[in-house]
């Protein structure tokens, strides 16, 4: 089992620093996020933990290995870093026969591949007539190609429409549930959110957040619960806030979902829904990536204003 | 490295951009091989055989091309970063196409050289003149003019690796042959066979003034060779591939 490993890696690009002494793992048999705002450093990231880019300092490791020391670097490692990155005139079948080439597989590899991911019928037209969706699946298949241990794939989602998107997540999911290491960048954490298991979350090159997705959204917590009641005292006396929403609905703020969950299993009392907020997620990572992009809220100007005006009164 | 060589091959023959710069090469040999009987040159002087079979020369600028092709047109499309992450060690790259282009500039050669073979095989038998391919002359322009075109795609390969970006990579080779060796050689006179452009000419064994005799000639043109295939495999090495 191969795990990921950056370990202080920093790279500098003459006076800008692109990623900045950040550590994190995607251990095996999870889908590890690597999230962030466009020009985090995610992108600098993943190519610096496939050799292309050379780190100011620090390494990537792929089970004990730095990837330019893998003999057969296909065979543990498949990427996807720029689904455009094809030679246009040639068709869908020959890019594949050129990577079988390569990465040491024969041509029958490249049927079974199209048809896996759904290529078979447009395999011998030239790859410019291709949607920005074939091109992510035609770049899949590379990856795919050398039955690797290790995924790692930069915005695989961007292109894909929804259903694209479901057979992604499917896809991955499956790979994962073998015991495979897959680590998938994003810049928006909607488009992630129900594939990854664990999100790993940069801003500026540097680490922001490392954790489950429900430490993430730690904050406000759904319950739907026939034993709402009982729920809400047992709650309540381990210090968590909890309002009833409704006559079956409880929400629980300052806890994450396992917490909630745990609780409820301590006290046998059964649940019919437990989700984490979107919402709360989605505010949690655009704090950790001050993001100027947050949802409009009603007097957005008023409170900036407030914290840098010389005449606001100190808090006494 | 077989496997290496091989797929560059594979690469080369399921694109489009070296057959259009093949078909171009050689209309434009037939072109100037036939430019030679148009102007009247005599046909039963032994000379005119040698000048018509080295026609082929010129057309050295498609091999360039092709060459170039080989490394910026995959930094062009991107796919550069899928061959390096199928071999880390990028100097085997690079040492693969250098050796695949090297044999595609030879049958580029090789076939520019049959055109102009052709042709003045035909024309003489049009104009009823004696041709004697028998003369050890006739060959070594032949052998030599292949020999330039192996080459000088290894040096195109070389080219755009250190460039990387293709236009940038063709203007700096257009801009080389047909302006600054120009200029370089008036202002540098005698020292200007030594030139490039100039050497590689000499391969071709045409006797001229002022141009290196066809051993010294090549012996210089693969020297620019290597050094330019040295410099290229040591800045691809070290370069961030992003």
């Amino acid at each position: 089992m191969a795990t990921v490993s950056i370990e202080s890696l920093t790279k500098r690009f003459g006076r800008v620093l692109a990623v900045d002494g950040l550590s994190f793992q995607a251990p095996p048999g999870t889908i590890t996020g690597f999230l962030g705002p466009n020009g985090a450093g995610k992108t600098t990231t993943l190519r610096s933990a496939l050799g292309l880019v050379r780190p100011t300092s620090g390494r990537v490791l792929i089970d004990q290995h730095r990837y330019q020391d893998l003999s057969q670097p296909r065979r543990v490692v498949g990427a996807l870093l720029d689904p455009g990155a094809t030679h246009p005139g040639r068709t869908g079948r020959d890019h594949l026969r050129v990577m079988a080439g390569v990465t040491g597989v024969g041509d029958s590899r490249v049927d079974a591949l199209l048809e896996q991911v759904d290529l078979t019928e447009a395999a011998d037209r030239r790859v410019s007539g291709y949607s920005l969706g074939m091109h992510q699946r035609l770049g899949l298949a590379v990856a795919l190609m050398g039955d690797p241990e290790v995924l790692i794939l930069d915005e695989p989602a961007n292109g894909l429409d929804p259903e694209g998107i479901a057979w992604l997540r499917g896809l991955l999911r499956g790979l994962a549930a073998q015991g495979r290491t897959i680590l998938i960048s994003s810049h928006l954490l909607s488009e992630v959110s129900q594939t990854v298991d664990r999100v790993v979350i940069i801003d500026e090159g540097r680490l922001r957040f490392d954790g489950t997705l429900a430490e993430l959204g730690s904050g406000t917590v759904s319950v739907r619960t026939a034993g709402g009641a009982k729920l809400r005292d047992a709650l309540t006396r381990r210090g968590f806030q909890v309002a009833v929403t409704g006559t079956a609905a409880l929400e629980v703020r300052g806890a994450t979902a396992d917490q909630v969950g745990q609780v409820a299993a301590d006290e046998r009392i059964g649940l019919s829904e437990l989700t984490t907020d979107r919402a709360s997620l989605e505010a949690a990572f655009l704090r950790l990536t001050g993001s100027s992009e947050i949802p409009a809220a009603p007097a957005p100007r008023r409170s900036p204003a407030a914290s840098t005006s010389p005449a606001t009164p100190a808090a006494n | 490295m077989h496997t290496l060589i091989s797929n560059e091959l594979l690469k080369l023959r399921t694109s489009r951009a070296p057959w259009i710069l093949l078909a171009a090469q050689l209309l434009l040999v037939l072109a100037a091989v036939s430019g030679i009987v148009i102007s009247g040159e005599d046909l039963r002087n032994a000379a005119t055989t040698r000048l018509m079979l080295a026609h082929a020369g010129p057309s050295f600028i498609f091999v360039l091309v092709l060459g170039i092709t080989a490394v910026a047109g995959e930094y062009r499309d991107g796919t550069i970063s899928d061959t390096f992450l199928a071999t880390p060690r990028r100097s085997r790259v690079i040492l693969a196409k250098l050796i695949a282009y090297g044999g595609a500039g030879l049958v580029f050669g090789l076939l520019s050289t049959l055109s102009a073979l052709g042709v003045t095989v035909f024309s003489h038998a049009v104009a009823g003149a004696p041709l004697d391919l028998a003369t050890t002359d006739v060959w070594t322009t032949m052998a030599g003019t292949v020999a330039f075109m192996a080459l000088t795609c290894i040096i195109g390969v070389a080219i755009g690796s250190i460039f990387t970006n293709i236009g940038a990579s063709i203007g700096v080779a257009l801009a080389w042959t047909a302006l600054i060796e120009t200029t370089m050689y008036s202002l540098l006179g005698d020292l200007g066979r030594w030139l490039p452009v100039l050497s590689g000419f000499a391969l071709q064994n045409v006797p001229q003034p002022k141009i290196l005799p066809q051993l010294t000639g090549g012996l210089v043109f693969a020297a620019y060779a290597l050094v330019f295939a040295v410099a290229a495999l040591t800045v691809t090495t070290r370069r961030d591939v992003s």
